[in-house]
């Protein structure tokens, strides 16, 4: 008993981790543009196809497993990294920032993040194809054992990863130059350039962090759930969406938490009902907790973003 | 200095400026008056070259500072370059951060090797309000304390030109007298200074020279005195 909970623990924490790491790109993009990027989920999964690619090319020279495994996925990183955020600033470039600078109302900006995100799943489409890619294992599994509990190796750097991207966020939102720009637009973008900073070099870099983030949960997904689909972003991006708007979008802390707390509601319902009404009343709980407090769990209204 | 020329501008069809000239020589204090809607704060925008759509467009004209064009300056090397800074109408202070970070952040774009403790020093000691609340969010000021910590923020960034838009908004008359005492010790320390204002009577009293602008246009000018003398000023703008 203690043991199937505790294993459904680690489970939550790992599709949690998921759920964080795209929430937070979500988070970041939202609070300094106050704009909702729905093609994030589609940046995440381009970055999955990315790593797919480059991992194949790699193991062209080296084998796949040992620590070869791991010198791939150590260069596959950065690489699937700089790519993914070459795209996000190129979208920025040519699909948002025209409209920024004309002033569009948000409806308008949506609605592009929306098509987008169409144009991403129908470019890999037209690319790969519709059948399905398999993600190459490069990591030899390895399974801990601690009182009746498995967790993999894989499963434990999933986890720390989400961390350690929280707490490096954190530090330089709270502690640099840049994310205090971050914070400061967040609150009033008028008053950026007055402090002779330029608004598109935050951006910019605000998108390449998102983008980043997005790349690591891709390639870290595509080495757990090896299965890749062009439309493989959309759901799990939705949710990662819906989790950082209940945890209060805009405040890391809230998309960080809001992230962990849509996986443990998944996996708790998976465990007491089917898995088919899994997303059902994981959906509806997460409706009832916006309509009783439609800042999110940790939005305080207005005044913490970010 | 400065010298704005014929300037145009317009917001979408509306034409907001119909053509404005003037000047601030280095080392004034020059004022613009005018009532609601004039286009003081316009001008003020047209000047910091904001982009759309905060900010109107320019049609025609020139601005000319120590004889170069600013039109196709962007907005934030109208401040890390030009150092050209600009008091906004509604303070636009980052209520979010704390007041010390606010002032942190004007620094950002200062060139290396600037003296950035200096400024802080300068700032804190014309605000010695400032300083007691520097660990505070900045939100939580009232708005005279908010009002000085734009002054504040405009002088961190190293700027040797400050354009305040209506800094006596919503202060109570001895915080008003305590903004122009302020912006008077920053004068006589190089700064030159547009200073915008419904508060004609003020204004006049610690500027050098004034300029009266009406629906767009420049209605009259003269030295603060003179203006202060002025019977259609009077009538308009200073109560009889
Ligand atoms: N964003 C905008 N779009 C369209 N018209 C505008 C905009 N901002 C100002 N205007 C118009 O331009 C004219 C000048 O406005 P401006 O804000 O410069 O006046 P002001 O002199 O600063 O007045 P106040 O003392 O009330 O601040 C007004 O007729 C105003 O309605
Ligand atoms: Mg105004």
């Amino acid at each position: 008993m203690l043991t199937t909970l505790l294993q459904n623990v680690i489970n939550a924490l790992q599709w949690g981790s998921f759920y964080s790491m795209i929430a937070l790109g979500y988070c970041l993009v939202y609070g300094v543009l106050r704009l909702i990027n729905f093609a994030h989920g589609d940046i995440f999964m381009v970055a999955a196809y990315i790593g797919f690619v480059f991992v194949g090319f790699l193991l062209k020279f080296m084998p796949g497993s040992g620590m070869y495994g791991w010198l791939v996925l150590a260069i596959t990183l950065p690489v699937t990294m700089i790519l993914t955020s070459m795209l996000g600033v190129f979208i920025e470039r040519v699909a948002y920032r025209p409209l920024r600078e004309k002033g569009a109302h948000r409806l308008y900006v949506v609605i592009t993040a929306l098509m987008v995100g169409l144009v991403l799943e129908n470019g890999n489409l037209a690319i790969f194809g519709a059948s399905s890619r398999k993600f190459p294992e490069i990591i030899d599994k390895v399974v801990f054992t601690f009182a009746g509990v498995r967790i993999t190796n894989l499963k434990v750097l999933v986890i720390v990863t989400a961390i350690v991207i929280f707490i490096f966020l954190q530090t330089v939102v709270n502690r640099s130059k840049i994310g205090m720009a971050m914070r400061a637009i967040s609150y009033d973008k008028f008053g950026i350039p007055l402090m002779g900073i330029p608004v598109n070099r935050v951006v910019v870099f605000t998108f390449i962090v998102g983008s980043s983030l997005a790349a690591i949960a891709g390639v870290l997904f595509g080495m757990s759930y090896p299965v890749l689909d062009p439309y493989m972003g959309m759901i799990i991006g939705w949710k990662a969406f819906i989790a950082a708007v209940v945890g209060g979008i805009g405040d890391i802390k809230g998309a960080f938490l809001g992230g962990f707390m849509l996986g443990f509601i998944e996996i708790l319902i998976v465990s007491f009902f089917s898995s088919n009404l899994k997303d059902l009343i994981a959906f509806t709980i997460l409706l009832i907790i916006l309509v009783i407090k439609p800042t999110g769990f940790f939005g305080v209204a207005k005044s913490t973003k970010i | 200095m400065l010298e704005v020329k014929d300037l145009k501008v317009r917001y979408g069809n509306i034409e907001a400026l119909h053509g404005i000239s003037f000047t601030v020589n280095k080392g004034e204090i020059v004022t613009l008056i005018g009532s609601n809607g004039a286009g003081k704060t316009t001008t003020l925008l047209s000047l910091s070259r904001l982009p759309k759509p905060e900010a109107p467009t320019v049609v025609s004209g020139d601005i000319i500072y120590n004889g170069e064009s600013l039109l196709k300056t962007p907005p934030h090397e109208i401040v890390s370059k030009k150092k050209i800074a600009l008091v906004p109408e509604g303070r636009h202070i980052f209520g979010n951060l704390t007041v010390n970070e606010n002032l942190e952040i004007a620094t950002y774009a200062l060139e290396k090797g600037v003296d950035v403790k200096a400024g802080y020093d300068q700032v804190y000691s014309l605000f010695p309000r400032l300083y007691e609340r520097r660990k505070q969010r900045s939100e939580s000021l009232s708005g005279g304390e908010q009002q000085m910590l734009a002054v504040g923020r405009a002088l961190m960034c190293g700027a040797d030109f400050i354009m305040l838009d209506e800094p006596s908004m919503g202060l109570a008359p001895v915080l008003v007298q305590d903004m122009f005492k302020a912006m008077k010790v920053m004068n006589e320390s190089g700064m030159t200074i547009l200073l915008i204002e419904q508060n004609a009577r003020i204004a006049l009293q610690f500027a050098h020279r004034g300029y009266v602008i009406n629906t767009g246009e420049i209605v009259a000018t003269g030295t603060g005195a003179e203006l202060m003398e002025d019977p259609e000023v009077k009538k308009a703008y200073l109560g009889g």
